[in-house]
C-alpha cells in the first residue's frame, strides 16, 4: 500500500479494443504504469480507474496476475465513468489504485475440475482464473467455459475463446438466436443444466447479472454441488475500496475488502441485500 | 375545544368501513412529549391518534410519499387516503392539488382546527417549564404542561411557533369533515413579522448573519427532506436520488448536470438555498417545519416569507387558498408588474 | 497524574497551552458547537449538536488536485491537512468512546491517510457528566458511562468550585503539565467527592436498550421482519441522524472541477449518508437497499450487529443526538426494543 491510500498512480492506455458495439459496448483496455512498476495481484481482485474531473470507477482486474506488463479492464459503457473511459484513445493517461479485495483461491483448486459460466460483462472478473488455469494447464484436470450474451453481437473475447478451444470446452449460448448462430441458444443457466456438468472433484465459478448467478447456483446445487464448490464474485457501489467509506457492505462484511470473492457456503450467511 | 375521542371515532369509522384505505395522523412518540406522525390502516389503530400542541409535523408529506410509493410500485390507488389536516397542512395540500399531484377525491381531509392557539415551538420552551415535559395539552388559549414536577399552564402565544403567531389562515377551510372551531381573523403578530424585524437591520448586516448561517449548514438535506412542496425525484441543485429505468442512458448519466458540489462551504450552500427558496416562490404555505428540523437553527422560514411577501404584494397570490386557482409561476395576468421588461 | 483546579483558573491554564489551538463549547444564535476559545470559557454546556469528529474527519476533505494539459500527463498534487494540535475541551465521554470507533474504521486494514494526519493532532480534555446532559442519553445501555474516559486524553469532573483533573493519556499529561502552578494534589475530601460525585452520576436515570448482550444476535434472526418498514414509516430520508453520529463515517469522493482548459480541479471527500435513497444505488439502477426500511435497518445494525461483529464493540455510544434530532421522532432505543421483542 502506498503512503496517500488515496492518491492513484498514473497509467497510460496502450490498447483498446471494442468487445461489443452499440448502446451498452464493451471496451478492453490495457494499462501500464506511467511510473516505476504496476502493483502485483491475485486472481479476483479489482483496482479504482480514475479519469481525473470525472471520478473514480471500481473495476475487476481481467488480467491474470502471470501478465506482469499491463493490466486489463473490460468497460461496459453504462454511466458515468465509463462512458468517458470509452471517449480515451491509446496514449491518454488515467489513475489506478489498487489492488482490492480478496480473491479465489485459485491454489486450492489444483488438480480439480474446473467450471467456468460467465455472462455479458461477468466473463472479465473470471477471465485471470480462466487465463491463470490455462497458463498452467497441467495443474488443473478438465476446464469447461460457458458463456453467453443477448445475441451473437454481446459476446465479448471471442477470439480468445475461440483459442481456448484446444485445452478446454466451450460452450457459447446467446439469449436469442439469430441467422449464422450454431450454437446454443437460451439463457446461461440453462445451457448449464443441458450440458450437466458434474459436481465430482469440480469447482464452479460464476459471474454475470443477478439474476443469472441466482439461477447459475440453482442448477449448480440441484446438479449435486456443494455451497463450498461454488465460487462467485459480487459487485456493489463503491468509492474508498478500502472498507472506510461505509458504503459497499453486506451485512459485516465490506464487499471491496472481504469480498468480492465469495464461495456460496460463506455468501448465504450474509444477509440478501447485494 | 376538540376532544381526540371524535378525531379517533372518525378514523375509525372510516377505516372500519373501507371508505379510506389508510389515515396518517399523529400518535405518541417515545422520546419525551412529542408527537409523531403515524399511519394506520386498521380501525383499532384510531385509539393510538393524539391531538396536542406537539403536532406541529406537515402531514402533507405523507400523501407525497404515499404517491410515490404507490407509483413505483405501480399500485392503483384504490379507495382514498385520509390525513389529519391543521389549517397549514391543509393549504399545503391544496398547493399539491393546484400542481396535480393528486386529486382531490383521492384524499380525505380530516381538518383539525388549531383555533387560534397554533402549535408549539419546542426551542422556546427553554426556561418557561422546569425539568423535561411528559406531556402538553391544548387548553383554551394555553398549552398545559406535564413535568416531573407537576402541571405548568404557560399562555400558548408565548411559546407557540413564529409562523403560527403570523398566520391568517388557521382554519382548514379545504376538508372532508372538520373538528374545532375557525379562528380566522385572530391576528397575534403581523403577517411576516418576523421577516421584517430581520430587515431592520441594514444590508451588511443581514448578509453577515446569512454568511454565518450558511457557514454552518451540513447540507443533511432535512429542510427539503421534509417540505411536502419539494417532491422533486431528481433535485435540480443536489440530489441524493436519481431515477435510473433499465433505458436511461450512459449518456444521460454522464451528462446530468452538478450544480454543486457535496462540499458544505458557504458558496454550495448558499446556492442550494437560494434555489430551493425560489422553487418555493408562491409555492411555500409557511408550515415552518423547514426552521422546526433545521438541526444547526439556521431561520430559514425568512428566506420563503421573502419570496411569499414579493407574491403577495406583487402579484396579490397566496399559495393553497383554492385548488381552482393557477400557480403563480404558471399563469400570467395582464396587471402583472411589467417594468422589467424592456 | 491526577490534580484538583479550581475553576478560576481554568482560563490560565487555557492561556498556558501555547502550541494548541484549545477549542471549547460555545453557544451561537441558539447552538453549542465547538468553537476556538475566545474569552472566558464555557463548561456549562448540556452537549454539543455536532460531535467532535470534524476535527479528525471534516465535513469536506481535500486529497489532492490535478491538472491536466490536453495531450499530457495528469499532475497531481497531494494535499495533506494542516499540522495545527487542536485541544478540545468539554467533550462528553460518549463522544470520547466515538473517537475510538472512529479510530478503529481509519486505522484498522489499513490507516486512513487523512484521518490520521489530523487524528494524531487532537486532544480530548472531556467532562464527566454529573447529569445526563439529554433526556435521550443511553451511554449505560452500549457499554459506555457518564464517567468514563475512553477515548480522552483528560477527564475532568466538576466538584462545585473546582475540577478533578485526571490524565488519561501521555499527551493527557503534557496537557496538564503545561501549566504544572496552577493544579493542587488532591486531597482526601476531593476523592471521596470524586467517587461520590462519579456514583451519583452512575445512577442517574437513563434510556435503556433492554438485554443488550442479546440484540446482536436477535437483530441478526430479524433482517427479513416487516417491523423495519413500519419503524421506518415516518423516515424522511435526511442526514440528521448519521451527520450528527459520533460514529458516523460514510463519505463520498468527487472530482470538483474548477477549470477547464487545462482541467483543473480536486479530489474530495465529503460525509455521505446511508440514509440517502441512492447511496447504495449501481449505474445500473440497481439498489440493494431501496426502502426507507431497509436504510433504517441498515443503520440500526450496523450499530448494534454489523460493527460488534467486526470490532467487537457496539459502535452507537448512546449519546441521544439522533433520537433529539429527528425530525419525526425515529428513536433508535425504541427502534431497537421493538425488533428485539419482536425476534421473541
Amino acid at each position: 500500500m502506498p503512503d496517500n491510500i488515496y492518491l492513484p498512480e498514473l497509467a497510460r492506455i496502450t490498447y483498446i479494443k471494442e468487445e461489443v458495439a452499440g448502446e451498452r459496448s464493451i471496451k478492453t483496455f490495457r494499462v501500464e504504469p506511467v511510473n516505476g512498476d504496476s502493483f502485483e495481484h491475485e486472481c479476483g481482485q479489482c483496482a479504482m480507474l480514475s479519469i481525473f474531473g470525472r471520478g473514480e470507477m471500481m473495476i475487476s482486474i481481467a488480467s491474470s496476475p502471470l501478465v506482469k506488463d499491463y493490466k486489463q479492464f473490460s468497460i461496459m459503457r453504462v454511466g458515468r465513468v465509463s462512458a468517458a473511459f470509452h471517449d480515451l484513445a491509446v496514449g491518454d493517461v488515467v489513475g489506478i489504485r489498487g489492488p482490492y479485495g480478496n480473491s479465489f483461491p485459485v491454489d486450492d483448486w489444483r488438480g480439480k475440475n474446473l467450471y467456468f459460466i460467465g455472462g455479458g460483462c461477468g466473463l472479465a472478473p473470471i477471465w485471470p482464473v480462466i487465463t491463470t488455469a490455462v497458463a498452467q494447464r497441467d495443474s488443473f484436470k478438465n476446464i469447461t467455459v460457458f458463456y453467453g450474451g443477448r445475441s451473437p453481437r454481446d459476446i465479448m473475447y471471442k477470439a480468445e475463446l475461440e483459442k481456448l478451444r484446444g485445452v478446454a470446452d466451450v460452450h457459447l449460448s446467446v439469449d436469442k438466436a439469430e441467422d449464422g448462430w450454431d450454437a446454443y441458444c437460451g439463457f446461461v443457466p440453462a445451457n448449464v443444466m443441458d450440458k450437466e456438468p458434474s459436481s465430482d472433484n469440480a469447482i464452479a465459478i460464476t459471474c454475470g447479472p443477478p439474476i443469472m448467478i441466482k439461477y447459475v447456483i440453482q442448477n449448480l446445487r440441484s446438479l449435486g454441488f456443494a455451497d463450498e464448490q461454488i465460487y462467485t464474485t459480487l459487485e456493489n457501489k463503491m468509492k474508498c475500496g478500502l472498507g472506510k467509506c461505509g458504503r459497499c457492505n453486506v451485512g459485516k462484511d465490506y464487499v471491496c475488502v472481504k469480498g468480492p470473492v465469495y464461495s456460496w457456503a460463506e455468501l448465504k450467511e450474509l444477509p440478501e441485500e447485494y | 375545544m376538540i376532544n381526540v375521542r371524535d378525531i379517533r371515532d372518525a378514523a375509525r369509522d372510516l377505516l372500519a368501513k373501507g371508505e379510506v384505505r389508510a389515515v396518517i395522523g399523529y400518535r405518541r412518540g417515545s422520546r419525551g412529549m412529542a408527537a409523531e406522525p403515524v399511519v394506520i390502516t386498521a380501525p383499532e389503530q384510531a385509539d393510538e391518534l393524539v391531538w396536542d400542541p406537539t403536532c406541529f409535523h406537515n402531514l402533507a408529506l405523507y400523501l407525497v410519499e404515499d404517491r410515490k410509493f404507490l407509483a413505483h410500485s405501480r399500485k392503483a390507488p384504490g379507495a382514498p387516503i385520509a390525513i389529519i389536516a391543521k389549517g397549514c397542512d391543509a393549504r399545503a395540500i391544496v398547493v399539491l392539488m393546484q400542481e396535480h399531484y393528486f386529486k382531490r377525491e383521492e384524499v380525505y381531509i380530516i381538518g383539525v382546527s388549531c383555533e387560534g392557539v397554533g402549535v408549539l415551538d419546542e426551542r422556546k420552551l427553554a426556561g418557561h417549564v422546569p425539568g423535561t415535559p411528559t406531556d402538553a395539552a391544548f387548553e383554551g388559549d394555553d398549552f398545559v404542561f406535564t413535568t416531573p414536577e407537576g402541571e405548568k399552564r404557560l399562555p400558548a402565544r408565548e411559546v407557540m411557533a413564529d409562523r403560527c403567531l403570523e398566520c391568517r389562515a388557521p382554519f382548514p377551510k379545504e376538508h372532508n369533515v372538520v373538528f374545532g372551531e375557525d379562528k380566522t381573523g385572530r391576528e397575534l403578530a403581523a403577517p411576516f413579522a418576523a421577516l421584517a424585524r430581520f430587515e431592520e437591520q441594514g444590508a451588511t448586516e443581514r448578509w453577515d448573519f446569512w454568511r454565518r448561517q450558511f457557514e454552518r449548514c451540513i447540507r443533511c438535506f432535512a429542510c427539503r427532506s421534509v417540505c411536502p412542496m419539494c417532491y422533486c425525484d431528481e433535485c435540480v441543485v443536489d440530489s441524493i436520488t436519481f431515477p435510473v429505468a433499465p433505458e436511461t442512458t450512459a449518456d444521460e448519466k454522464a451528462n446530468r448536470i452538478r450544480w454543486i458540489e457535496r462540499s458544505a462551504v458557504r458558496s454550495e450552500n448558499i446556492t442550494y438555498h437560494m434555489t430551493r427558496a425560489m422553487h418555493l416562490a408562491g409555492r411555500c404555505i409557511d408550515c415552518g417545519e423547514c426552521e422546526r428540523v433545521c438541526p444547526v437553527n439556521i431561520p430559514l422560514r425568512l428566506l420563503n416569507n421573502k419570496m411569499e411577501r414579493e407574491a403577495r404584494e406583487r402579484f396579490g397570490y397566496e399559495p393553497g387558498a383554492s385548488i381552482g386557482a393557477a400557480s403563480l409561476v404558471a399563469s400570467f395576468n395582464d396587471s402583472d408588474p411589467g417594468s422589467f421588461i424592456r | 497524574m491526577e490534580k484538583i483546579l479550581h475553576k478560576e483558573r481554568i482560563d490560565d491554564w487555557i492561556s498556558a497551552l501555547t502550541g494548541w489551538e484549545v477549542l471549547s463549547p460555545a453557544l451561537e444564535d441558539g447552538i453549542w458547537a465547538y468553537r476556538p476559545v475566545s474569552g472566558a470559557i464555557r463548561l456549562d454546556h448540556p452537549n454539543t449538536t455536532q460531535p467532535p469528529k470534524g476535527l479528525a474527519f471534516p465535513q469536506r476533505e481535500v486529497f489532492f488536485s490535478f491538472e491536466q494539459i490536453k495531450g499530457e500527463a495528469p499532475r497531481l498534487t497531494q494535499i495533506l491537512p494542516d499540522t495545527v494540535q487542536r485541544a478540545v475541551f468539554g467533550v462528553r465521554p460518549c463522544d470520547g468512546r466515538g473517537a475510538v470507533r472512529m479510530d478503529r474504521v481509519f486505522g484498522d486494514h489499513v490507516e486512513d491517510t487523512y484521518y490520521q494526519a489530523r487524528r494524531k493532532n487532537v486532544a480530548y480534555v472531556g467532562l464527566a457528566c454529573n447529569q445526563p446532559p439529554s433526556a435521550n442519553c443511553f451511554c449505560l445501555s452500549v457499554g459506555g458511562s457518564p464517567v468514563s474516559t475512553d477515548g480522552l486524553d483528560v477527564l475532568l469532573t466538576d466538584l462545585g468550585d473546582r475540577y478533578f483533573v485526571a490524565a488519561v493519556t501521555e499527551t493527557g499529561k503534557a496537557l496538564m503539565t503545561a501549566a504544572n502552578s496552577l493544579f493542587d494534589e488532591p486531597a482526601d475530601a476531593d476523592r471521596q467527592q470524586l467517587k461520590s460525585v462519579h456514583t451519583e452520576a452512575l445512577a442517574q436515570p437513563q434510556r435503556a436498550v433492554h438485554n443488550p448482550d442479546a440484540v446482536p444476535a436477535k437483530l441478526k434472526a430479524s433482517f427479513k421482519s416487516p417491523l423495519w418498514e413500519e419503524l421506518a414509516r415516518a423516515c424522511i430520508g435526511c442526514g440528521i441522524c448519521t451527520f450528527l453520529c459520533p460514529t458516523c463515517h460514510c463519505f463520498d469522493i468527487n472530482d470538483e472541477v474548477t477549470g477547464s482548459a487545462p482541467l483543473k480541479g480536486n479530489r474530495v471527500r465529503t460525509w455521505d449518508n446511508c440514509q440517502f435513497p441512492d447511496f447504495t444505488m449501481h449505474t445500473s439502477g440497481h439498489n440493494p437497499r431501496p426502502t426507507v426500511g431497509a436504510r433504517l435497518r441498515q443503520r440500526v445494525c450496523h450499530k448494534f450487529q454489523y460493527f460488534p461483529e467486526n470490532f467487537g464493540m457496539p459502535q452507537c455510544t448512546g449519546c441521544g443526538r439522533c433520537i433529539s434530532e429527528c425530525p419525526v421522532g425515529i428513536d433508535i432505543v425504541s427502534v431497537v426494543n421493538k425488533v428485539v421483542e419482536h425476534a421473541g
